[in-house]
């Protein structure tokens, strides 16, 4: 190919390539990620309502306007047991601040006699919720335990973080950044 | 067995296919290493060396970007958090130590970057797969009948394109004949690469905008295109030395 051949066609790539930019621009900022719920970053967090062993129930879109940190777990998981005690830690130093974690045990994969010695054990302040038929662990598309959703005051889910357990920095600059 | 696929490689269980890509990779690439004039030593070195340099760089970054969480509890430091880390910093951190290891080896920049082509094409395809995994770099909203149900709607299977784009790209320089002229092959890739990304990201449902709705990727791949083919030019005209 002769040269002036060869960046005729390198201007028309270009030129082809700057025209798909704009044709294929998301000027109405199609993105409905903050209107639909999934259990993903930046879409509205799903809904659920579950009951404590106390018999309080706790609706999550009841609490919008807080920040939420949504932990899966269970008693029989070493990550998740691992992971309290910082959990507890900073819902001490940020729940007057607006944060609040909702523990939803995973019972219906768990031993129930198991959740509370384990709370009491380990002495949880924070809301722990029974769930006894895997609705929630569906709709989080629960895969793994320990699983974590960082919920911001306007119920969209700013981070995911699948496993543990996680340290104490790295919820601090989680909680840090959905508080804010 | 897209279910079944993403059941047993969702996150965190995603990176063992970039593990696995990257190990593939640099397997075809120590095939084709001599024909560029890199020995296979520099070729790995070149690969793990910065990556030490990438997982060290990154949490120390993200440690300084977030000093108050670590002084207060300093042993996260070494923890196994994959989520404790900067990926940008650690990309910086390891650009840079690959360029001074090239510098006190003498190796040539374009006939190193020939030679790890191939790493870098298996590289975007276990990329694609793992997205396909973690249901990451999803598709816009679509009615087409090949329309794939993620994130609470149908969607362009945006990391099929993807997966189907890498492949036929790795195939393509795979079976390419050898080209002598140092940057031709690397550059071939960044072409196909950058075309590819800026042709597909328009698919894409969790683009980042920029002003007037334009999606940021397709810019910055319309730059490396911009450079691929200034470079592929100066190439042809044989007077191409770096």
């Amino acid at each position: 190919m002769q040269p002036i051949q060869r960046r005729l066609l390198y201007t028309f790539i270009l030129i082809a390539g700057l025209v798909w930019i704009f044709v294929s621009a998301d000027r109405a900022g199609t993105s409905t990620a903050g209107e639909i719920s999934a259990p993903r970053e930046g879409f509205l967090a799903p809904d659920f309502s579950l009951g404590t062993p106390e018999g309080e129930t706790f609706t999550l879109s009841e609490l919008r306007g807080k920040a939420v940190l949504v932990n899966l777990w269970a008693t029989w998981c070493p990550p998740c047991r691992a992971e309290m005690p910082a959990m507890q830690k900073l819902y001490d130093e940020y729940k007057d601040q607006g944060f609040v974690v909702l523990a939803i045990n995973m019972t219906y994969q768990d031993n129930p006699a198991a959740v509370v010695p384990f709370v009491q054990e380990n002495g949880l302040t924070f809301p722990i919720l029974l769930e006894g038929t895997g609705e929630v662990g569906e709709t989080y598309e629960l895969r793994s335990l320990p699983s974590s959703f960082f919920i911001d005051r306007n119920g969209i889910i700013q981070e995911v973080v699948i496993g543990g357990p996680m340290s104490e920095a790295l919820l601090r600059t989680r909680i840090e950044s959905i508080l804010q | 067995m897209l279910t079944q696929f993403r059941n047993l490689f969702s996150p965190p269980r995603d990176l063992i296919l970039i593990v696995a890509a990257i190990w593939f990779g640099l397997f075809l690439a120590e095939k084709r290493s001599a024909k560029h004039g890199i020995s296979n030593d520099d070729l790995n070195n070149i690969v793990f060396i910065p990556l030490i340099g990438y997982l060290l760089g990154g949490r120390i970054l993200f440690a300084l970007e977030n000093l108050s969480a670590f002084t207060q509890n300093p042993q996260s430091l070494i923890s196994l958090n994959v989520d404790l880390f900067d990926p940008v910093g650690g990309l910086v951190v390891a650009a840079i130590v690959a360029l001074v290891y090239g510098q006190r080896r003498k190796l040539s920049l374009w006939s190193t970057l020939d030679a790890l082509t191939p790493l870098f094409a298996v590289f975007t395809l276990g990329l694609g797969l793992a997205h396909l995994a973690s249901g990451s770099a999803f598709g816009k909203e679509t009615a087409l009948p090949w329309g794939m149900q993620l994130w609470g709607t149908l969607r362009h299977p945006s990391q099929v394109y993807e997966i189907l784009v890498s492949f036929l790209i790795l195939g393509l320089l795979w079976f390419q004949k050898a080209d002598t002229r140092p940057g031709v092959y690397f550059l071939t890739f960044t072409i196909l690469t950058s075309g590819s990304r800026l042709f597909l990201e328009a698919f894409r449902g969790d683009s980042t905008l920029i002003f007037g709705g334009l999606r940021l990727a397709q810019v910055g791949a319309w730059t490396v295109l911009v450079f691929s083919l200034y470079f592929l030019d100066r190439a042809n005209k044989d007077t191409f030395r770096v």
